[in-house]
C-alpha cells in the first residue's frame, strides 16, 4: 500500500544517564484529515484519515499507550517522559483508522 | 449615456454581491459532521464513569492565551506525582469543550514514565476551553481547564 511514512523519535536532552528522566518526542508526517473538509481540486469531501492508536515501548514492553482522534493537528507531535532504566530500544508503533500500520525505533544509549 | 451605463453596472454588481454572500455563509454552516462527533459532557461521562473530577493545583495545563492558528495549538500537561507503583498518574485525557469531537487524546501512563507529563498539538474550531482530565492510580479524577482565544482570519 502506501510507502512508510516519515517519522522521527527524539530524546531530550541528547545526553543522559541511567536514572535520568528524559523526554521522548515522536513526530510523524500524517494528514490527520477530519472528514469534514472538501478537497479543493475535486470538490469531494475528504474521508477522515487519522492516527488512532500509538504505543511507546521499551524492549517490547509498552510503557505508554495512547488513543488519539482527528482533533490532533496535522503532522502530529507527541511527547512523554521516560525514566531511563538502562540500555534498550525504544519502539513507537502506530495505526490509523484506514488500517495502516507503522513502527519506528531508536536505540537508547545512556552514558555513565 | 456612458455615465448612466456605468452606474447601472455598479448597481448590478452590488446586487449580485449581496445575493452571493448569504448563500456562501449558509454553505459554510452546513459543513458535514465528523465521524466521531461527541459532545464534551458525553466525553467526560464516558471517561469518568459518573465520578466527579476536582480542580487541582497538582495539574498544570500550559496552552497559549491567544492562538493565531486554530489548526495548531500546543498543549502541555504536567501532573505532580511521585510516579511509584502505589501512586502514579494512570491516564491523561486532553479535551476541548466546543469541538465537534471533544476528545483529542487519551494517554495511558505507567510508573516507568517517571513524570506525569504529556505534550501535543491539537486543532481548535474556535474560542473555547481546553480541559485536561487526569486519572490517578487510586481512581480519583483531577482536572484543569484554560480558555484559548482562537483568531482565525486575522483581526476580528
Amino acid at each position: 500500500m502506501a510507502e512508510a511514512r516519515k517519522s522521527m523519535i527524539k530524546f531530550k536532552p541528547k545526553k543522559f544517564k541511567v536514572g535520568d528522566t528524559i523526554k521522548v518526542d515522536f513526530i510523524v508526517i500524517h494528514p490527520m484529515d477530519t472528514g469534514t473538509k472538501k478537497d479543493k481540486k475535486t470538490g469531494q469531501v475528504k474521508p477522515a484519515h487519522y492516527i488512532d492508536n500509538i504505543t511507546f515501548s521499551l524492549d517490547g514492553k509498552p510503557f505508554t499507550t495512547m488513543k488519539v482522534w482527528e482533533t490532533v493537528s496535522t503532522n502530529p507531535y507527541f511527547s512523554v517522559n521516560l525514566k531511563v532504566p538502562g540500555k534498550g530500544k525504544i519502539t513507537v508503533e502506530y495505526t490509523d483508522n484506514m488500517g495502516e500500520k507503522n513502527a519506528k525505533s531508536k536505540k537508547l544509549k545512556p552514558k555513565g | 449615456m456612458e455615465r448612466r451605463n456605468f452606474i447601472k453596472g455598479i448597481c448590478a454588481a452590488s446586487a449580485v454581491a449581496a445575493t452571493l454572500t448569504p448563500s456562501t455563509l449558509l454553505a459554510k454552516a452546513e459543513a458535514p459532521k465528523g465521524a466521531n462527533a461527541m459532545t464534551f459532557d458525553a466525553a467526560v461521562a464516558a471517561i469518568t464513569g459518573g465520578k466527579t473530577a476536582t480542580e487541582s493545583s497538582k495539574v498544570s495545563l500550559t496552552v497559549p492565551e491567544i492562538a493565531e492558528n486554530g489548526a495548531v495549538v500546543p498543549v502541555k500537561v504536567n501532573v505532580e506525582s511521585p510516579m511509584s507503583e502505589a501512586d502514579h498518574v494512570k491516564a491523561i485525557h486532553v479535551l476541548s469543550t466546543k469541538n465537534g469531537n471533544a476528545r483529542c487524546a487519551d494517554v495511558m501512563l505507567t510508573p516507568l514514565n517517571g513524570k506525569g507529563y504529556f505534550a501535543t498539538r491539537i486543532k481548535l474550531g474556535g474560542t473555547q476551553d481546553v480541559v485536561a482530565l487526569v486519572e490517578m492510580s487510586d481512581g480519583t479524577f483531577l482536572k484543569a481547564a484554560k480558555p484559548v482565544k482562537v483568531t482565525i482570519g486575522g483581526c476580528g
